[in-house]
């Protein structure tokens, strides 16, 4: 492999591993705000952000509605879904005395469920794609080949991160989110009820996976089984450090680089494997991810 | 005779029989859920009786299945001893994962051992000379001195006497004094560590053990199933143990088996219909969690477990 074609691949696999993950960026920035402010490691993240693609894709090929009409109702729907599995099931569980194993399992449940019904409606039988809403023509960044599409989905989860960090750091529910992540207690303790916001996080959770659908499905096919990007979100949860937010969006763009470089150098077979290295390798080097702060003592 | 006797005699009894009154396919049910009692039995170990959060059972069940299946297939020893080495070979990668382990709690610990399970599954559809790929691997018959098992019926007595001692393994394990550390570590490592228990060493052997359990599930395997594909050492199946382990009710023994049983055959009847499979499935694992969390069995498990134990002292 001569020096240039190396500086080929290195421009081309940072560049396509920024639109990717900035994609896994926006999925584990849901993962990490709904495990801050309620302590549930979503496993039904990636079934989330499926249910997004398919309510948009039976909006756009079966309604026939146009795109202005379908993104703002797929992303709403799916907020209120989710907010409403908060509230309906995710409250319960923890009223019960539910714990970890408990939280997770009733995650997964919503994820069997969400799985089975696209199934049901018939949707899922043939993968299939939204149609591109920017066209596909070729842009050349530096020796890199990107589309336009690319650029679009790049700017666009890059808008809705910045509008995220603004709504931590500038509003009112943002900062009652950010004190229920510190300290629950103390948070309800000066006025702020617990459950609307957690209520409220999961709403922004589901609202981030459907803009991550409607951005990179028309890129991809999408099956009942896509939920598994989603494991290339909670790699990039634990390599940014689990609890970290600005750790969420770094770590999902060194997963998605990692994998298109992977792809570029070694080969399109280890892609698949190369989330899962790069959890085990973070969790064995710095447990609590890059951006984790300082490892948790346990209180007795 | 407690209750708990009386239930194994009729289970004995019903199992006795069956071979008699029923068919193949049926058998091949019995032996399937034979087999999840044990996987069950170990995600017991590890989060019932420890309170480890650890989800790489079916990549240990897995190497269970892949080792026992070579060894049959290469030297055809008496499979007594391919099931030993599929046990053993999860045993020590159990403990070394455990290593890993010690280092994480709860959620890290989860997604870890997540990490691992989906590498191994990884490994098993890459690995094509080993493994077969994602073509599946035949394997030949088990083979006890001689006599190949070729069918359900011939495999049958075995699988349900294996899954007989990996149940009295559990219930003696749970209550010799290494059980009783393994639950002290569950209810508070410190607590544990200031009793003089070796927290690293309790929680380390209780993955290796729950690996060897898994390991032995899939060398049980073996005995009537000729055929592997990675395809079904997914997630999945360690969503299905885990499933099975928390709706029966956790830290619990007749949980483990009264769910590896129930959901067991839930999965097999429902196998068809793979949308309402999943469908159904949700909506149980949803209503438990919401409105019975600890299980089936969660009750009467703590009224047991306040008694003092025999022979230790109160």
């Amino acid at each position: 492999m001569s020096f240039s074609e190396i500086w080929l691949f290195l421009q081309q696999g940072i560049l396509s591993g920024l639109v990717t993950g900035s994609v896994y960026a926006l999925l584990a920035i849901a993962i990490v705000a709904i495990f801050k402010t309620t302590d549930v490691p979503n496993f039904a993240q990636g079934e989330i952000f499926m249910i997004g693609g398919y309510v948009a894709l039976s909006l756009l090929l079966i309604a026939g509605w146009s795109y202005a009409v379908v993104i703002p109702v797929t992303v709403v729907a799916v907020a209120v879904g989710s907010a409403l599995f908060q509230r309906v099931v995710m409250e319960r569980v923890t009223h019960s005395k539910g714990v970890g194993p408990q939280l997770v399992i009733a995650t997964l449940g919503l994820a069997y469920m969400l799985k089975g019904l696209v199934r049901q409606t018939g949707l899922g039988d043939t993968p299939r794609s939204l149609p591109p809403l920017v066209s596909n023509d070729p842009v050349i960044i530096g020796d890199a080949f990107l589309t336009r599409l690319d650029v679009a989905i790049f700017v666009a989860s890059l808008t809705a991160m910045v509008l995220i960090y603004l709504m931590f750091n500038h509003t009112r529910i943002g900062k009652a989110m950010r004190a229920v992540g510190m300290n629950p207690r103390a948070a309800q303790i000066v006025g702020i009820r617990l459950s609307r916001i957690r209520m409220m996080v999961w709403a922004m959770a589901g609202l981030l996976s459907a803009l991550a659908a409607l951005l990179i499905t028309p890129k991809i096919l999408i099956t009942p089984d896509i939920a598994h990007i989603a494991i290339l979100a909670y790699a990039a949860a634990i390599v940014g450090g689990f609890t970290s937010l600005p750790g969420a969006v770094l770590g999902g763009l060194v997963i998605g680089i990692v994998e298109n470089l992977v792809g570029l150098f070694i080969s399109t077979n280890a892609i698949v494997v190369a989330p899962f290295l790069a959890i085990l390798v973070t969790l064995i080097v710095r447990p609590q991810g890059i951006l984790g702060g300082k490892p948790q003592v346990k209180k007795v | 005779m407690t209750r708990d006797h009386w239930a194994l005699l009729a289970a004995a009894l019903v199992l006795s029989i069956l071979p008699f009154a029923v068919s193949g396919y049926v058998l091949y049910v019995v032996n399937l859920l034979m087999v999840f009692v044990v996987l069950a039995l170990g995600m017991h170990v590890v989060i019932g009786e420890s309170g480890q959060f650890a989800l790489a059972h079916a990549a240990f069940f897995g190497i269970g299945i892949y080792t026992a299946g070579i060894i049959n297939t290469a030297w055809h020893p008496p499979f007594v001893l391919s099931v030993l080495a599929g046990g053993a070979l999860s045993a020590v990668l159990g403990y070394l994962i455990g290593y890993l382990a010690l280092r994480m709690r709860d959620i890290y610990l989860a997604l870890a051992t997540f990490a691992f399970g989906e590498a191994m599954q990884w490994v098993f559809l890459t690995w094509e000379r080993v493994t077969g790929g994602s073509n599946g691997m035949k394997m030949d018959p088990a083979n006890l001195f001689g006599y190949r098992l070729t069918n359900d019926l011939q495999a049958y007595p075995f699988v349900v006497v294996l899954a007989g001692l990996m149940l009295w393994l559990t219930v003696a394990l749970a209550r010799s004094q290494y059980g009783s550390s393994l639950r002290a570590v569950r209810e508070s490592d410190v607590a544990a560590m200031a009793m003089g228990i070796n927290v690293k060493a309790m929680k380390q052997s209780a993955f290796a053990i729950s690996a060897a359990f898994a390991g032995i599930a899939g060398g049980m395997y073996t005995l009537f199933t000729s055929f592997i594909h990675p395809e079904s050492l997914g997630f999945q199946t360690t969503i299905l143990v885990l499933t099975m382990v928390v709706v029966g009710g956790m830290g619990s023994v007749r949980g483990a088996v009264a769910g590896a049983i129930a959901f067991g055959l839930i999965s097999e009847l429902l196998r068809q219909l793979m949308s309402v499979q999943e469908i159904i499935y949700g909506v149980i694992l949803m209503g438990f969690m919401m409105f019975m969390p600890k299980g089936l069995f969660a009750d009467r498990n703590r009224r047991v477990a306040r008694k003092p134990a025999k022979g230790v002292q109160a």
